[in-house]
């Protein structure tokens, strides 16, 4: 029997719908059987520094939501054993080994919020790795997978924050697998555990996304990889004006597999004009979605150009 | 179960405790540069001025400055000699400058208040209705895995 896991993405992740469809994909590759959970009713409230009552109910929620789940998912089935996962940080040392399933999360600011918080006082009752772990840890049975040549001269995007997880040499290692593609050695690091938490400084992010320009045509790189969802999005309308693509990489992995996912979110950004915008999302969605909603409340990120 | 107030007057209390204001996080920072209040800064003077935020009380205009530039970056945490983790302390003092921890706030929340809608905004141009069903709203006991 495969070993199942609960694949948690986050919140932010959905605009990049081939970021989740091929991370699933992935571990899938790699023999597991997977239940996704993602988006609002999900979220581990991170977000809520200025409402800790909101805060403390997410959290409260998610893990309960999370113990249930896990727990369903296991069947009574023994527990991951492939080494890479450990106790979600709080968790009792229970009397018997945890049955549930493990939790795969993907979003760095979901793990450390799980990590520093939610852990610390509800009763999380699963194992926890990053997506990442549990990835490398089976690489070898991807790398079977990986049979499409990926012909790119690539350089990572690479933050030192997420002090967690070391996953620039994971996602290094992953990288080097895809048969084709050349990776530039690179020791260029820069603040924050992804781009998201500069958006903040926009003197510094203003940094990052230039040194990132600098890195791609320093390495003589015909792409950047980013590791996060809100490097690829902070970072990918950089395609406009530069020389090289931004691709997240597990699309990379994706293409090495023969996946063709799109990342829409980049094709809008692209676009130039709020009407290309439309155009590219499509009148049904834009209809679904109302176009007012879309035009005042979507748009301004969708042609705001990456500051350098 | 425990709650995350109880949780963070337990951290705030045990930060007190043992910081010596020695101001080695301060330094191990790479933001400090991006505040231009901060231009000239003595670090322990810095954590002086923060430590009140912990409980919700004012904090210098430098820390909230120092609060308003951190990234996440974690160098803080291997910089202090006392095993604080100072990135935690600057979490908890961001939400003691906004308002959070009892007192008046002294900086805005970034927070976008459309930030949900938005979420399921992209969400239904990127996952199929099925997908949402399942992944985003179908309790733990209507789920499997495949
Ligand atoms: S390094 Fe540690 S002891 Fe020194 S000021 Fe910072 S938190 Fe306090």
């Amino acid at each position: 029997m495969s070993e199942k896991v609960v694949f948690w993405y986050g919140c932010n992740v959905v605009r990049h719908g081939d970021i989740i469809h091929s991370s699933i994909e992935i571990l899938r590759a790699i023999g597991l059987e997977v239940a996704p959970v993602g988006g609002p009713s999900y979220c581990c409230g991170t977000s809520k520094d200025a409402n800790l009552r909101a805060a403390d109910g997410m959290a409260k929620r998610t893990v309960g939501k999370f113990n249930d789940l896990a727990i369903r998912l296991a069947e009574g089935g023994p527990p991951p054993a492939d080494g890479t996962g450990a106790a979600a940080s709080g968790a009792p040392a229970p009397a018997e080994p945890l049955a549930a399933a493990k939790v795969v999360t993907w979003c760095p600011s979901c793990h450390r919020h799980m990590n520093q918080f939610m852990g610390e006082y509800t009763d999380p009752q699963f194992p926890m790795s990053h997506f990442t772990q549990v990835v490398h840890a089976q690489r070898e049975r991807l790398r079977e997978r990986l049979v499409h040549r990926v012909e790119r001269r690539v350089v990572l995007h690479r933050h030192f924050g997420f002090r967690e997880v070391d996953v620039n040499p994971l996602v290094e290692d992953l990288l080097r697998l895809i048969p084709g593609l050349e990776l530039v050695d690179s020791d260029v690091s820069v603040p924050g555990h992804m781009c998201s938490a500069l958006v903040s400084v926009p003197a510094a992010l203003k940094d990052v996304t230039r040194g990132v320009c600098d890195l791609a045509r320093e390495a003589g790189a015909d792409t950047v990889a980013t590791v996060f969802h809100s490097c690829q999005r902070v970072l990918c309308g950089l395609e406009a004006t530069e020389p090289f693509k931004v691709v997240n990489y597990v699309s990379l992995l994706g293409e090495a597999m023969g996946l063709s996912l799109v990342d829409e979110y980049k094709e809008w950004k692209l676009a130039g004009s709020a009407d290309a915008v439309l155009e590219r999302i499509g009148a049904d969605r834009v209809e679904e979605l109302g176009e007012a909603f879309v035009r005042e409340q979507l748009m301004p990120e969708l042609l705001r150009a990456p500051a350098k | 179960m425990d709650s995350l107030r109880a949780y963070l007057d337990r951290f705030v209390a045990d930060t007190l405790d043992r910081c010596t204001r020695c101001g080695r996080c301060y330094d191990a920072c790479p933001m400090t540069p991006y505040a231009r209040e901060l231009d000239g800064a003595s670090p322990p003077a810095v954590v002086e001025g923060l430590l009140p935020l912990l409980q919700g009380a004012p904090g210098s205009t430098e820390a909230v400055a120092w609060v308003k530039v951190c990234t996440q970056s974690a160098t803080c945490i291997d910089a202090c000699p006392e095993g604080i983790n100072a990135m935690l302390m600057l979490r908890a003092a961001r939400m003691g400058a906004l308002g959070s921890l009892g007192g008046e706030a002294q900086m805005s929340s970034t927070e976008d208040p459309l930030f949900f809608r938005k979420i399921e905004a992209f969400a239904a141009t990127q996952l199929t209705p099925d997908e949402i069903e399942q992944w985003h709203r179908a309790s733990p006991g209507e789920r499997s895995a495949s």
